[in-house]
């Protein structure tokens, strides 16, 4: 060990080796807020733009990604509510890049020219935005995600690939006919997002989409374990942080406690490891 | 109605799943600890193993969480372990004594009133319980880890008390059921 490394607790050795055989995700997943200025009918957190906001401070955001580095996450993930209500966004984001490479889930739909020129610079760093687009049929997307929101995306994406930015493109629902599915692909492919940048990810029966019975019910056996932080504490998945009808989830909740950040990693691994042999019940669905 | 919200079995956070039973039931004190699952989790076990028999038999240790219960006057504490002093073979007219707040002395055998004076020491004042009060265990063949043992059942009493009564906890619908049951009969 050099001079200057700073030794580990066991705890925090043994969440190095959980992280770094797979036991637990490598990316550190952190919500920035809740509130969002759509109304999407499956979101897990009922984001909206008069939910309570929930913000994370963003200094915390940086120790936790501090703290990420020396437990051996390799990535970090920041997703909302709409994380681009937060003033200061594009430069946390670089902050954060400049610790770990950072994915950013964003609805696309605020991005003035203003705003534009302010994350430019990501350019040049370790971020990709994740953009959100259900269907290549307008009015199938904007059912689900609000009224505009389709024209809103489709112009935002080709200036955020003039930039340079890294994007990828999330469709949310897994139900699409084959055909649905190629007009959707051969649409983010025109808008100039390439084939392997197209995640397709199922709704979670949680949240908005609980009483609709929309999507997939999801336990702790079929979430992989990735820490998640929230301003309700750490979770177990960024699918866990979820609001029904105004209450906050606790079931997949794992600490109130975020930081440091060994605590709620310690418990989260102490979860990990007491869960019983058992059929792979995985989807392996992931945010990112 | 408590003043924070119970978690209900739907809901309990992974590390506390455990202690709710298979039928989702859990007491009103591990459903209010289940908030803040990180803490639930050694709490839990701390608490459940600081009033469980062991070095102390189990109607000793009921005797003092009765009574430190009254004296702090905690009723969710109290009614839970006049139902559990019952279980642990303690009369109903025992458990009336100690529960109440005045007490009622000369019921016990000496062993039991050297018990319900240390309480009675413990919660008067935070200071030391006066030596004749030790002795008067000491000449009851109470040793030194045992007086250890009763401090600390008396201080967890103590810290439950404080914890109950600020939660507005209210006893369990089976204890409410035991105690209305012998109320109907008596």
């Amino acid at each position: 060990m050099s001079a200057t490394a700073e030794a580990l607790s066991p705890a925090a050795e043994a969440v190095r080796g959980a992280i770094a055989d797979g036991r637990i995700g490598d990316r550190l997943w952190l919500y920035s807020n809740y509130h969002c200025n759509l109304t999407c009918a499956y979101c897990l957190t009922e984001s909206a733009p008069r939910s309570p906001r929930r913000l994370l401070d963003p200094e915390e955001m940086i120790a936790a990604a501090d703290e990420a580095v020396k437990l051996g996450f390799g990535r970090l993930g920041v997703t909302g509510g709409e994380p681009f209500l937060i003033k200061e966004l594009p430069e946390l984001i670089a902050e954060l890049s400049r610790r770990l490479p950072v994915i950013l889930n964003t609805n696309a739909t605020l991005f003035t020219d203003k705003l534009l020129a302010r994350v430019a610079p990501l350019a040049e760093l370790p971020v990709t935005f994740q953009i959100s687009l259900d269907s290549a049929d307008p009015e199938a997307n904007d059912e689900l995600r609000g009224p505009r929101n389709f024209a809103k995306v489709v112009d935002a994406i080709p200036k955020l690939v003039e930039l340079g930015i890294d994007l990828r493109v999330a469709t949310t629902g897994d139900d699409r006919s084959p055909e649905e599915m190629e007009r959707l692909c051969a649409l983010h492919l025109e808008l100039g997002v390439p084939e392997d940048h197209h995640l397709v990810r199922p709704i979670v029966n949680r949240g908005r989409a609980l009483p609709g019975q929309m999507g997939i019910h999801m336990t702790s056996r079929e979430l992989q374990p990735e820490l998640t932080l929230s301003a309700e504490g750490a979770f177990w998945s960024p699918f866990a942080p979820t609001v029904f009808e105004g209450r906050s989830d606790t079931d997949l909740l794992v600490s109130r406690q975020r930081l440091p950040l060994e605590v709620p990693a310690a418990a989260m691994l102490s979860i990990v490891d007491s869960d019983p042999e058992g059929p792979d019940l995985s989807l392996g669905i992931r945010c990112g | 109605m408590s003043n924070v919200e119970l978690i209900e079995s739907q809901q309990a956070p992974l590390l506390v799943q455990g202690y709710y039973g298979p039928d989702g039931s859990a007491s009103p004190i591990t459903r209010a600890l289940a908030q803040v699952p990180e803490l639930a989790e050694v709490a839990l076990p701390f608490i459940g193993r600081a009033l469980a028999p062991g070095v102390l038999d189990e109607r000793t240790v009921e005797i003092i969480v009765l009574r430190v219960s009254a004296l702090n006057a905690c009723p969710y504490c109290v009614a839970t372990h006049t139902v559990l002093a019952w279980d642990a073979g303690l009369s109903e007219a025992e458990t009336g004594a100690l529960g109440s707040p005045a007490g009622e002395r000369g019921r016990f055998e000496p062993r039991e009133e050297a018990l319900v004076a240390f309480c009675e020491a413990f919660c008067a004042a935070p200071s030391p319980v006066p030596r004749k009060l030790l002795d008067a265990l000491r000449d009851q063949g109470f040793a030194d880890h045992e007086l250890v043992d009763l401090a600390l059942v008396a201080g967890v009493t103590l810290m439950l008390n404080r914890f109950c009564t600020a939660l507005g906890l209210e006893p369990s619908e089976a204890t409410r059921e035991r105690l209305e049951a012998v109320e109907a009969a008596a």
